[in-house]
């Protein structure tokens, strides 16, 4: 066993396939997609397998469009802020409200809202898909019977903001439940201490939220913020899957969605390209704040 | 030092230090009337579209039940449907092929990386972490553009196995990561007791490190499973006979043919939906845990 040698090169050894796959996997594919969005590259091209250079075309194309700044921009940042903020919301009051539960009920209530996190984006989508329908929806339904709308008449995938709105409450229902168990995992090691002195200082229920809770747990919600803000930059099924979301509504793209149909239904890969990059540089942007957390909190 | 600070999955924090410590610890085992009332609205809210997603795909008048929270009967109709008229039963082996595919060779692969990371000290250790973690944060649509083309030069579109090796790309890194904390959390000092008593690195890694490691090796692998299971976007492109495809773009596809049958298109979501739901709960003790409690130490 360990001559010298073999201690230095034994972790290279272990890494070795690691590294091979992902440098074939996604260094390479993300060279070749930097590579493509610098040309006019479409069926053409990808059929007689030439180039075509362009310059920074494509980028000039996506940055002077107003549509980009309208529309897509916003149906990714605005829709990622109010989700975010909705999803870190949510799953701090259910931390809070599951850390007064006994331990019984407690596990019992962590399993049941882990289930919302369980069930498949896809297929979850296609559930909220049915509730909000506009013939055959629980929502119309029951908004029908209450006498607020009349029964059928409204499809909210049609207009922008329902659609979001739907969107909206999917990407929460399916987030909130990795906030909840995270932060109540952190709740449950904050020292009683440090409540009881708050208790006796005077402090109620908001005041030692703000003044124990929220500074002690400062990394975690850092955490799960920032990895819930990565998450809905890069939501794709949820949009593409509802009505109009896979190309017929041009009003509900976003970056990604925005990106796939260039490629895939309009086969211009060099603009597909070009805005699957500028995604890449938004999330790349974040991960940096993310690394620089993670390395504030932890020598790794 | 500590555990994983990063996504979902981490070693299990003992139960008593979980209890022990509750900021507003509940005594008693009997709820207030005010925990009753919230309890039962966040388990309406956390539940209900699973539960209309099951009691839709049982109910005989599926379309039409409206605003009935209660299904109008119970019938198997449409799983029987969708299992042999819908192909789901084809699409489910596939996906279960493919995940199982991709999960074997993105845990072995990334065990060994995890144990490099975890237990040597080298040169350039911490710039492959960070780039572990960058990878995770790629967005898919960047990559299936490239790898799109490229699987088409190569003649391998519509190949399941080429699905499960483009999968490597996202559950690889994530496999990495998790393990690392596994790894680390397994005292440095059972490993020397087996050099002492005469093991070399080999030995020592199948007969004391890779047991030890075991249950995290089993959490990390059914998350990789439940991703490969779910994805779609490269399902989605690359995948197009219908004899192919894995349940999300069969999913979508019969979507797109039975537009407002209800009753079977969540008969099939119920279908693709219930082994995730089982294997997530399966491992839920092992997701909670080692992010916050690494987190606050720090």
């Amino acid at each position: 066993m360990g001559s010298h040698r073999m201690r230095t090169l034994r972790p290279w050894l272990l890494l070795a396939p690691t590294l091979a796959l992902m440098a074939v996997l996604l260094a390479w594919p993300l060279g070749r997609v930097v590579w493509l969005s610098l040309q006019n590259y479409g069926l053409r091209e990808l059929n007689r397998g030439t180039t075509n250079f362009v310059g920074f075309d494509n980028y000039v194309s996506v940055l002077t469009q107003p549509y980009l700044w309208t529309i897509v921009l916003p149906n990714t940042i605005g829709f990622a802020v109010v989700t975010v903020v909705g999803t870190v919301a949510l799953g701090t009051l259910v931390a809070l409200f599951l850390a007064t539960l006994p331990v019984a009920w407690r596990y019992l209530a962590s399993s049941a809202v882990m289930v919302a996190w369980a069930v498949p984006a896809i297929t979850g989508t296609y559930v909220w898909v049915f509730l909000f329908d506009a013939a055959d929806g629980l929502v119309t339904h029951a908004l029908g019977g209450l006498g607020v709308i009349e029964t059928g008449s409204v499809n909210w995938f049609l207009e922008r903001w329902s659609f979001f709105g739907i969107a909206a409450l999917n990407v929460v229902h399916h987030g909130f439940p990795f906030v909840a168990v995270t932060v109540l995992a952190g709740l449950l090691t904050v020292p009683t201490e440090l409540y009881e002195a708050a208790v006796i200082d005077g402090a109620g229920a908001w005041r030692r939220f703000w003044s124990v809770t929220v500074p002690v747990l400062k990394p975690i919600f850092a955490v799960v913020t920032i990895l819930s803000t990565i998450w809905d930059f890069k939501v794709f099924a949820q949009i593409f899957l509802m009505p109009g979301g896979s190309g017929t509504n041009r009003e509900v793209f976003n970056l990604g969605v925005w990106s796939y149909i260039q490629s895939f239904a309009q086969g211009r890969y060099g603009l597909g390209a070009a805005i699957a990059v500028l995604l890449t540089l938004l999330l790349l942007g974040i991960t940096v704040v993310y690394l620089r957390t993670l390395f504030v909190e932890e020598d790794l | 030092m500590s555990t994983t600070p990063a996504p979902v999955i981490a070693p299990v924090a003992p139960e008593e230090s979980r209890d022990g410590a509750a900021p507003l610890r509940a005594d008693r085992t009997s709820l207030r009337p005010w925990q009753v009332a919230t309890l039962v609205a966040l388990l309406g809210f956390a539940l209900f579209p699973a539960y209309w997603m099951v009691s839709t795909a049982l109910d005989p008048r599926a379309s039409t039940r409206g605003g009935s929270l209660l299904p109008s009967g119970l019938t198997p109709r449409h799983f029987s449907f969708v299992l042999g008229d819908g192909g789901f039963g084809a699409f489910l082996l596939n996906s279960a092929l493919v995940a199982v595919v991709t999960v074997l060779i993105s845990s072995a692969v990334a065990l060994l990386a995890a144990v490099a990371v975890a237990r040597f000290r080298f040169p350039l250790r911490r710039q492959i972490l960070v780039m572990i973690l960058v990878a995770q944060m790629v967005p898919l649509e960047a990559l299936v553009i490239p790898l799109f083309l490229q699987a088409r030069t190569l003649h391998m579109l519509n190949s399941l196995l080429g699905l499960a090796v483009v999968y490597l790309a996202f559950s690889l890194p994530f496999a990495v990561w998790q393990l690392r904390g596994f790894v680390a959390a397994v005292p440095v000092e059972v490993e020397e007791a087996a050099y002492v008593d005469g093991c070399g690195w080999g030995q020592m890694f199948l007969r004391v490190l890779l047991p030890l490691v075991a249950p995290g090796l089993v959490a990390t692998s059914v998350f990789s499973f439940i991703t490969a299971w779910n994805e779609f976007i490269f399902a989605l492109t690359f995948l197009q006979d219908d004899d192919k495809y894995t349940v999300a773009v069969g999913l979508q596809k019969f979507f797109g043919e039975h537009t407002a049958d209800w009753g079977p298109i969540m008969a099939a979501s119920t279908l693709i939906t219930v082994p995730v739901v089982v294997f997530f709960l399966l491992v839920q003790r092992n997701l909670v845990s080692g992010l916050a409690a690494g987190a606050v130490k720090g």
